[in-house]
């Protein structure tokens, strides 16, 4: 085994072990790494980014530093249907991240209209219930913000802040029931361990309504792709609400509170709203008359075989493969244009892993003639929903579906 | 790869999959990003005000061009939704340094790369 090529233990980045204590900081370049690119250009303007490996991650694309921000290199979901714990994006919103988590002492608080206030262990948490695992995608509610036009300021991400993964825990409800709700129980607030460095801050807390925490679904993660949760993917536990924008699985989760009334906190109240109607969308550059919490995914479908500018044989028959998912209805078909939506043919749905998870999809691709083509894909769902032909806008930059469109040339 | 790397590896894996790691460490790499030098009066206000909560690139990686309007509106934002404690007196020096260096307003290219 060679020094230079194989990456270590140390060079993956774990500083030492100790009394069952892991430590990790970023890898250090390596052989390896230092063939890859430092860095890559988004396809929207000023969309230059390094990529940095942070603490049990491999080099993602640096959003920003503090609080650390991170997306997936596209070319990852062309290798993996599930998204290796060590690609998955990291989003926070304030910068006191949690670095350091002790399980002797680490407590998940349930308190509010509840009989019994608990203070639970992780040890604990993992003895309420049988395990459950559950494939599903996490996906920033600004996931492609960065894509729109007209373009809409915030974190300018492009298609990577999204991932697939199987995740393990116990259903929120079984810790509910633990605790006991008390009649008049209407919302359910989540808080975790990172905060705001300030005081004057409003802390990243968010809520969901009672019948949704108690639906059996929504669960208390500490596991994602068999493995402990990353730091910066929420260590020790987070929520994991199927079919749900990332914006809910609150991370590091430390306090449940049962409240008798809507939480009016700014995440919930002033943050991550869409208009109120059937479109969530206004036409861009109007503010909207009303608006109501962001939900569930709407439909989308990626190529993820063939990435932007790729050369293909022409005469040649190529298997082209992608990815498609909504919020929980399920993909039940997938077409595919080589002609930037013209005419279309039905891609085969592979294996399902469960109606949250990546749907993967296959068709043939044949260039008959040399020159540019824009190949397309769309998906619908068990309810007939689609994917829009241009993007829909809304002033957060929010749920960004259109269909999208890869670029490739035939040789 | 060496022995007592190797052995490194496995003690982690050890604690990560058979006993349950009883705890978990990182170090999070310096943030050595900040704001575009200038002659502005806003510049200091932005070394002062901005780096407290968040990293240079919040401001650096918005789309090239962004009006003015936004700028004020943002600043504004921090100070009232997020807290920053941000004098009034000093936000129109600060979104002018913004507009004219990151926004609308720069020349003749927004600054790209301000590391």
């Amino acid at each position: 085994m060679s020094e230079n090529d194989q990456p270590s233990a140390a060079r993956r980045g774990v500083l030492r072990t100790l009394a069952g204590a892991t430590v990790w900081a970023g890898a250090a370049r390596t052989a390896w790494a230092d063939r890859q690119p430092d860095a890559l250009d988004l396809p929207f303007k000023n969309g230059h980014r390094d990529l940095v490996a942070f603490p049990q991650k491999r080099p993602l694309i640096l959003l920003t530093n503090r609080p650390p921000q991170l997306e997936t290199p596209f070319s990852v979901f062309r290798e993996n249907l599930f998204t290796p714990n060590d690609a998955f994006f990291v989003r926070y919103h304030w910068s006191e991240v949690p670095t350091q988590v002790d399980l002797q002492t680490y407590r998940l608080r349930v308190s509010g209209k509840v009989e019994r206030p608990l203070e639970l262990s992780l040890a604990q948490i993992r003895q309420l219930a049988d395990p459950v695992t559950l494939a599903a995608v996490n996906q920033c509610s600004g996931n492609s913000r960065g894509l729109l036009t007209p373009r809409v300021n915030g974190g300018q991400l492009s298609n990577g802040a999204m991932g697939n993964a199987r995740w393990t825990g116990v259903p929120l409800r079984k810790v509910l029931e633990a605790a006991g709700l008390q009649a008049g129980a209407v919302q359910v607030t989540f808080d975790g361990l990172d905060h705001p460095p300030l005081k004057n801050s409003p802390d990243f807390i968010k809520a969901l309504d009672v019948d949704h925490a108690m639906d059996g679904e929504v669960m208390l993660a500490w596991a994602m792709n068999g493995e402990d949760l990353p730091m910066l993917n929420g260590y020790p536990l987070r929520l994991v609400v199927p079919g749900y924008y990332g914006t809910y699985w609150v991370k590091h989760l430390s306090a449940i509170e049962v409240l008798d009334r809507p939480f009016d906190g700014f995440w919930m109240s002033h943050a991550y709203r869409l208009p109120d109607d059937a479109c969530r969308c206004v036409a861009p550059g109007a503010a909207p008359a009303s608006t109501r919490p962001i939900g569930r995914f709407n439909v989308r479908s990626f190529i993820t075989s063939l990435l932007d500018g790729d050369r293909v044989r022409v005469g040649h028959a190529q298997q082209v493969r992608g990815i498609a998912f909504d919020g929980g209805e399920g993909i039940t078909e997938v077409a595919f244009s080589a002609d930037g939506g013209r005419v279309w043919q039905e891609a085969r749905l592979g294996k399902d892993y469960g109606r949250y998870a990546f749907r993967e999809w296959t068709t043939v691709f044949k260039p008959t003639r040399p020159g540019p083509y824009a190949l397309r894909v769309r998906a619908v769902n068990r309810i007939g929903q689609s994917q829009p032909m241009e993007d829909l806008w809304n002033p957060g930059g929010y749920m960004r579906n259109v269909v999208e469109t890869t670029h490739v040339v035939a040789v | 790869m060496t022995r007592f790397a190797s052995g490194l590896l496995g003690a982690a894996l050890l604690a990560g999959f058979c006993h349950g790691a009883t705890a978990l460490e990182i170090a999070l790499p310096q943030d050595t990003t900040t704001y575009q030098p200038s002659a502005l009066p806003g510049y200091p206000l932005a070394l002062k005000n901005c780096l407290t909560c968040h990293s240079s690139q919040y401001v650096q990686y918005q789309p090239p061009r962004s009006p003015r309007t936004y700028w004020d509106a943002t600043v504004h934002k921090m100070q009232k939704a997020f807290g920053a404690p941000v004098e009034d007196a000093d936000i129109p020096a600060l979104v002018d340094y913004l507009s004219r260096t990151y926004g609308a307003e720069a020349r003749p290219e927004p600054v790209h790369a301000a590391k």
